[in-house]
């Protein structure tokens, strides 16, 4: 069954849907307005509308009219009494059509990235879907490639977790470098781009958590079930606000913007000295001074004055530990580095 | 009142919606051994019928006509052009077709509920809007087969984002085999650079994007980050070049790795941190008493962003340009951080 979509379908998707939509009818023989509805991820409304376009279209003929022979026909008093759907007569097309070049590198770009996870990882069964959907495409698939990335190891255990559905304990450090030792009941992984996390319930802050696998060490699982949380929201972000939120209004160069999308308070941006004057929403300072460094040269913070201080602070106190080594060893020189 | 009547009633009435003109043209292209006569659809197919002039002036249908074959082929649909064997040459002379060898998904591509369940957590992956609808159309087609996949994985939410601007137009110009022109920041130069490429793969290798392009003006091969790509990239239509080898792309992801594992930094961290954490999770090797570990890069000013972030959590040891690196950036922010007077 088909997710129901988030967006509006464009007319190429509708003809792309109504090509699939014949073969699947011919297919079935006989199916049920709703069951249809369901498979597509439609409603049964636009599936109705599909199948009395379907019946009305077909070729131009000979005599350039469109003649009752040439046209697609259905069972009228099925479609119209029972809301059932029966293809009588057919024309120019049976089958479903070849994938675009594009559509195909999409997948097979999208199971590359799924290859990371822990039940997928050297799967043959991948291999052979990308071989199946590279043969269905119609032109040579685009050359996209997404590299396979190693696995933190604490996740096949994490994902064992989840679908047995057992608590797990790990020892977690978070943003604000406090480790502590937690319990919880996975819910969820979310892997976004290169970076894995863990929602769970955390029984320490007795609410839904979002945690980064990189921050767990020593994860153990145990014999305890987890919970009923389906009166806890499990929410579909990442970056979760407070009201303890802090707002802090940085320079960015518009190239950057993109990379601090999560954290903007607002859509507002002023141009300021050619760089972008926008507020961004961070959990604490900790998490600000990282992502500052982080980028270095291409955001400023502005204001309030402590968030300035943090910053400076934070990459003064990097400069310090080269400054002492100096004063202490003569540095090793190797290697060379360029792309 | 009555004009607006009048203007309504006029509108509906050659108001055949876009996908019921577009699958009216699919049908009759498909239908036909020989071709159809651009005048014969135009006069014809359903949608174009009702606006056509038989005394000429076909203008803005004709244009229509090809904005539409753009919109049909852009599907993976093959509709071909046949010129007229005696009259070659001859634009009124061409004749349009959809081969239906070409046309249906080979016998051999059928899938299994497992396999689809697959697919649709790969859709699932693309954030970015166009592959993300590109995605979801491949399984629409899919569909028709009538297999329900398995039930959906739970418990897994992928999702892999594209924050280059550069992205889409680089893709478009991947198929279409189009060069394209931008301006090319590189580590260690003041401005940026003009480079003219003809894009041949483009892969995601250690969460970064990178574009693999013969450079026109170099005369090789050249491997570009998109990050590092400034303004608009600039579609070059008149340039156009053969298709790359089939798996170049990987060829590119296995030589990225190497370049990886040339690259070796020892790093000093500081217990109890997130840099021995995080950063220690990628050792491949590592002294605990001293806290010193080993770690493979692929670009150091990549890199050197990264550790970067860390601030005193960790230290450089060696290589010493990696170190210098790490140093500037952080000078740098101390310097556009620090008040005056303050340090």
């Amino acid at each position: 069954m088909a997710t129901r979509r988030a967006r509006p379908l464009k007319a190429p998707d509708k003809l792309v849907f109504l090509l699939s939509f014949v073969p699947y009818l011919l297919e079935q023989r006989v199916v049920a307005v709703p069951e249809a509805a369901a498979h597509f991820g439609m409603t049964d409304d636009e599936i109705r509308d599909a199948v009395r376009l379907i019946a009305t279209s077909g070729l131009p003929g000979s005599t350039g009219t469109y003649q009752p022979n040439d046209l697609f026909d259905i069972d009228w008093d099925a479609f119209e009494d029972d809301d059932v759907i029966v293809i009588v007569h057919h024309v120019a097309i049976d089958d479903a059509p070849r994938l675009s070049a594009r559509e195909a590198a999409a997948l097979i770009a999208g199971l590359q990235y799924l290859s990371a996870s822990p039940e997928n990882q050297g799967s043959a069964s991948l291999a052979s879907l990308m071989a199946k959907l590279t043969a269905g495409a119609s032109a040579a698939p685009s050359r996209l490639a997404v590299a396979e990335t190693e696995a933190d190891a604490s996740l096949a255990l994490i994902r064992g977790a989840v679908s047995v559905g057992r608590q797990i304990e790990f020892d977690y450090l978070n943003a604000r470098g406090e480790g502590s030792r937690r319990r919880a009941d996975p819910l969820r992984i979310i892997s976004q781009d290169a970076d894995w996390y863990l929602q769970a319930y955390c029984h320490t802050r007795e609410d839904v958590r979002n945690f980064r696998v990189d921050r767990m060490s020593d994860l153990v699982l145990t014999d305890e079930p987890v919970g009923d949380h389906s009166q806890h929201a499990v929410p579909d972000t990442l970056f979760q606000r407070s009201d303890s939120d802090l707002d802090v209004v940085v320079d960015v160069s518009p190239s950057t913007l993109s990379l601090l999308a999560d954290y903007l308070a607002d859509s507002r941006a002023r141009e300021v000295g050619g760089r972008l004057r926008v507020t961004l929403r961070l959990a604490h300072v900790h998490g600000l001074k990282r992502l500052v460094a982080g980028l270095p040269g291409l955001v400023t913070v502005v204001s309030p004055p402590e968030a300035r201080a943090a910053v400076a602070e934070w990459a003064e106190a990097g400069l310090a530990g080269y400054r002492e080594v100096e004063a202490s060893e003569i540095p090793r020189t190797t290697g060379s580095d360029d792309i | 009142m009555i004009a607006r009547v009048a203007g309504a009633a006029g509108m509906g009435e050659s108001r055949v919606p876009v996908e019921d003109r577009l699958f009216s043209l699919v049908l009759a292209l498909l239908a036909t051994e020989t071709g159809l006569l651009k005048s014969e659809i135009l006069s014809s197919v359903r949608g174009y019928a009702e606006r056509y002039d038989a005394s000429g002036g076909n203008a803005n249908l004709e244009r229509q006509f090809e904005r539409d074959k753009d919109d049909i082929r852009e599907l993976g649909i093959p509709l071909e052009t046949v010129e007229s064997p005696d009259r070659p040459g001859d634009n009124q002379a061409l004749r349009y077709r959809i081969p239906k060898g070409q046309y249906d998904l080979p016998d051999e591509v059928r899938f299994t509920p497992d396999e689809l369940t697959l697919l649709g957590l790969a859709a699932e992956v693309w954030r970015e809007a166009s592959l993300s609808a590109d995605s979801q159309r491949a399984l629409t087609k899919l569909r028709s087969f009538g297999i329900e996949p398995r039930e959906p994985v739970i418990g897994y939410a992928p999702r892999l984002r594209v924050r280059d601007a550069a992205f889409e137009p680089l893709r478009h110009a991947l198929d279409r085999r189009h060069a394209v022109r931008f301006r090319y920041l590189k580590p260690g130069e003041a401005e940026p650079r003009l480079r003219t490429v003809n894009p041949l793969a483009v892969v995601l290798h250690e969460g970064r994007w990178h574009l693999h392009a013969y450079d026109r003006d170099a005369a090789g091969p050249r491997t570009f980050l998109l990050s590092r790509i400034v303004g608009e990239v600039e579609s070059v239509p008149g340039m156009r070049f053969d298709a790359p080898p089939p798996g170049i792309q990987d060829r590119i992801l296995a030589e990225l790795d190497d370049l990886r594992l040339r690259h070796a930094a020892d790093l000093a961290v500081t217990a109890g941190t997130d840099a021995e954490v995080r950063l220690g999770k990628r050792a491949v090797l590592r002294d605990e008493d001293a806290g010193v570990i080993r770690l493979h890069y692929t670009d150091a000013a990549v890199f050197a962003d990264e550790l970067a972030a860390y601030g005193p959590e960790v230290r450089v040891i060696n290589p010493a340009s990696l170190r210098e690196a790490v140093r500037g950036r952080l000078a740098a922010v101390a310097a556009t951080h620090r008040d005056e007077g303050a340090a």
